[in-house]
Parts: C-alpha cells; sequence; structure tokens
C-alpha cells in the first residue's frame, strides 16, 4: 500500500495539491484522470521523487519513502511522455543503457525478449531519431518487461496509451495484466477512458480529488 | 541490485560508454570546435602580425584562450539535450548517485571533445611558431587544464539547464571560475621561456583541477535535482 497524507505540492508559487490524502492499493490499477493541467503528471512525479513535498508524508509498505528514497527507487519504473531516448542511439542501444543504469545486468537475450514483449525487435538497430512516436512509446515501454525479472514492485505511467496503435495496446494490456497478476502496483495517467475493461480504480482529480470506485 | 562500489563503476563506465556512442554519431560537432579554435587563432595571428618577438610573448596565453573560447559554446548541449529528451528523470529513479553519473559525463565530456581538440592542437602551434621545447608541456597543461574545463563546464551546463537564454549566460558565469585554470596553465610555458621550473605551476594546475574534481559533481547534482523539480 502506498499512503500520501496531507501532502502539499507547490510548482513555482502555485500550490497544485494542499492537504492532499489517497492510498494506493498493492496489486491495483489506478488510472488517474482530470483535464488537462489539474495536477497527473504533478501527482506522478511527486510520488516518483522528482518534485520536493512542501508538506505531508508518503509511505510504501509503512516506510517512508521521503527517507529511504534509494530503496523506493529500486522497486519503481517512471515513463512519461518524454520517454528518455537518447536520439542518437539505436532502439537495442537504449534499453541497454537504461538497465544499467537501473543497476541491473542483464543478457543480450532477455534485451531482445523485452523488445518482443511489445513487437520491436525489428527495429532493435533502427535509430530513435529515425523512429516515428508510436515507436519511442514502445521502445520506451519495453523496459517493463524487466519487471518481472528484477523485482520491480511499482509502475508509474503517463499517458502511456498516447500514441499507440491497436495492436500496440492489446500488448501493453499484456503487460499490464501479467504485472497485476505478480502483485505489481500500477497508478497511470490517461485521457482514454475506455483504455480498460476489468476492474480498476479511478482517481479523478477533478472531483474534489476523491477517490471513487467504479 | 545493491549500490555497492563495483556497480557504480560499472555505471560509471556505461555511461562513458553511452556518451562516447552519443558523441560518434555527432562528430561535426567536434569538427566545428576545432575548426572555431582554428579561426580564433588564425584572427590572433593577422592581428599581431608578423613580428615575432610579439607572438612569442603571448602564443601559449592564446592557444589557452582558443581553447576555452572554443569549447564554451558546446558546454551547454552535453546536458540540455539530456533534459530534453527526458534521460535526467530516469537517471532519478536509478539507485546509483547522480553525482557518480555527472562524473561520467564530465569524464567523457574530456575524453570525447577536449582530447582529441588538445591533439588537434599542434598544427596551430606552428601557425603561432610555438618553441619544440615547450610542446609537450603546452599538451600536458592542456590535458589536466582540460578536464577542469570539463569540470567547470559541467557546474555551468547545470546552472543554465533549461533556462531560455542559457547560452548567453553561461560564458559570464563559469570564465570566472576558469581564471585561476589560464593562469597556471600559461604560466608554465612561461616558466619554460625563462628556463626556469615550470612544475610549480604545474602543481597549482592539478590542485586546482583536483579541487573541480571534488566540488563539481555535487554542485552540479543539486542544481539538476532543481531543475527536475521545477
Amino acid at each position: 500500500m502506498l499512503n500520501l497524507n496531507n501532502l502539499t505540492i507547490k510548482r513555482g508559487n502555485n500550490v497544485v495539491f494542499s492537504d492532499f490524502n489517497t492510498s494506493f492499493k498493492t496489486s491495483n490499477l489506478t488510472v488517474v484522470i482530470g483535464k488537462n493541467g489539474s495536477g497527473k503528471t504533478t501527482l506522478l512525479r511527486t510520488i516518483a521523487g522528482f518534485i520536493p513535498i512542501e508538506n505531508g508524508h508518503m509511505s510504501f509498505k509503512k516506510v517512508d519513502m521521503t527517507i529511504n528514497k534509494n530503496l523506493w527507487v529500486e522497486k519503481l519504473i517512471y515513463i512519461d511522455t518524454k520517454n528518455g531516448l537518447s536520439q542518437d542511439l539505436t532502439v537495442l542501444e537504449n534499453l541497454a543503457t537504461w538497465v544499467q543504469m537501473k543497476g541491473w545486468s542483464t543478457s543480450r537475450d532477455n534485451l531482445i525478449k523485452a523488445l518482443r514483449s511489445v513487437e520491436m525487435e525489428k527495429y532493435s538497430n533502427v535509430y530513435i531519431s529515425q523512429c516515428s512516436e508510436g515507436l519511442k512509446k514502445r521502445a520506451a515501454l519495453a523496459r517493463l518487461y524487466f519487471s518481472f525479472i528484477f523485482g520491480v514492485e511499482f509502475w508509474l505511467l503517463d499517458e502511456p496509451s498516447n500514441d499507440l496503435d491497436k495492436k500496440s495496446i492489446i500488448l501493453f494490456k499484456e503487460l499490464v495484466t501479467n504485472f497485476l497478476k505478480i502483485n505489481g502496483t500500477i497508478i497511470l495517467t490517461t485521457h482514454d477512458t475506455n483504455l480498460f475493461k476489468s476492474k480498476y480504480e479511478v482517481l479523478d482529480l477533478d472531483l474534489l480529488k476523491e477517490k471513487i470506485i467504479i | 541490485m545493491s549500490s555497492n562500489g563495483s556497480s557504480w563503476l560499472f555505471v560509471l563506465v556505461t555511461h562513458i560508454k553511452r556518451d562516447f556512442l552519443i558523441n560518434l554519431r555527432s562528430l561535426t560537432d567536434l569538427v566545428a570546435i576545432i575548426s572555431f579554435m582554428l579561426l580564433i587563432i588564425i584572427l590572433f595571428t593577422f592581428g599581431i602580425g608578423p613580428i615575432k618577438e610579439s607572438l612569442d610573448i603571448i602564443s601559449s596565453a592564446i592557444i589557452w584562450v582558443g581553447l576555452i573560447l572554443a569549447l564554451i559554446p558546446s558546454l551547454e548541449k552535453t546536458l540540455n539535450k539530456d533534459l530534453e529528451n527526458g534521460w535526467f528523470d530516469q537517471l532519478l529513479t536509478s539507485p546509483i548517485p547522480l553525482e557518480i553519473i555527472l562524473l561520467s559525463k564530465s569524464i567523457s565530456y574530456w575524453l570525447m571533445v577536449i582530447i582529441p581538440l588538445i591533439l588537434s592542437t599542434p598544427i596551430f602551434f606552428i601557425l603561432l611558431d610555438i618553441d619544440l621545447k615547450q610542446t609537450p608541456w603546452l599538451l600536458t597543461s592542456m590535458t589536466i587544464g582540460g578536464l577542469a574545463i570539463s569540470l567547470v563546464g559541467l557546474i555551468g551546463a547545470s546552472l543554465v539547464l533549461g533556462a531560455k537564454r542559457g547560452n548567453i549566460l553561461l560564458p559570464i558565469l563559469i570564465i570566472p571560475l576558469m581564471i585561476p585554470i589560464l593562469i597556471f596553465g600559461v604560466g608554465i610555458n612561461e616558466a619554460i621561456k625563462m628556463d626556469e621550473e615550470p612544475i610549480n605551476n604545474l602543481l597549482l594546475l592539478i590542485a586546482f583541477t583536483l579541487i573541480y574534481l571534488v566540488i563539481s559533481p555535487f554542485i552540479s547534482a543539486l542544481l539538476i535535482r532543481i531543475a527536475i523539480a521545477r
């Protein structure tokens, strides 16, 4: 369980959240919705630890993660609209550096398997600068495969379904289902309210920042 | 998965390798830097005129100033690209300290940009009629000072990260930090010209490089965290 207690978050002089309370259950999928500028990305970036908390607490499994930041980041994968891919490297090189950056070591076989999970195998030697937006997104989502090898517990995904075609969305949903099966927790933002059909929780930032269950 | 010493080294090498590949694929940037330095030196030689004595007095200073000026425009790009494509966000989800990764950025900039530039300077030595006796000292001092320039550049680049007029602000901010490097770097060759021992200047140059080596990854990591939190 990830708990956010009395959270106040500021960006510059703007207060985005004040006394914000919510919790995210383990092995659950939470979809954060809200209109543009409602603070979806800010919430995700705060949970990831990029934005310092003005006030309040954030705890994961009863451990305060603002203090134990290193334990927290090892457990999570964060992918946003910028993808974090270098233009001058190929799809495979980007994935390999990312895995090494996470402090993991893996074989080439696993890298190829990861690319296969999002059907990017045949693009492995294509430069990111030559990829379309959809391919870039898939190259970034290939990282999710390593959750199943290295025991990642948390996904923070900012609009992951943007730019994806129908086939890739199905592949992405497969990854989501498999991750929930191994007790992973997912928080993602989207504008596509019909993305998931199975049971999931909705956090609507427009509705007084309250939590409702569908 | 543990963040012990060997995995830090592993990440350091990984990042140097990553930057090496990126630099290799944008070699035109390096060509631009070298030709910019060549232009600076050509302008100086024509400005001074054909009097050999006046050229002798300031030749090593011209090389140093040329080196610093040629590098400044490229410093900002080293970090800006990675901020724009979101790589820094990914780095913050790494268990390895950002300081280590930034240190690797400085080292790879030194290896992949500054050292090739220094290796091309012997062509400029001919233009400036620099003594053969001075050449090894000049190359050594520039190699050591180059690391310091790279480290100071790291501070500057992270200071203006995400700023709109960063390319104008950056030189103003970092040139004061470059002055000690320039003084002791040129001092080495001045000493040789006067048949004195250059070792004191060399040691001071090394000392400054070491100071920057210790402080710049920390300052830079702090600044980048602020830039990302914005």
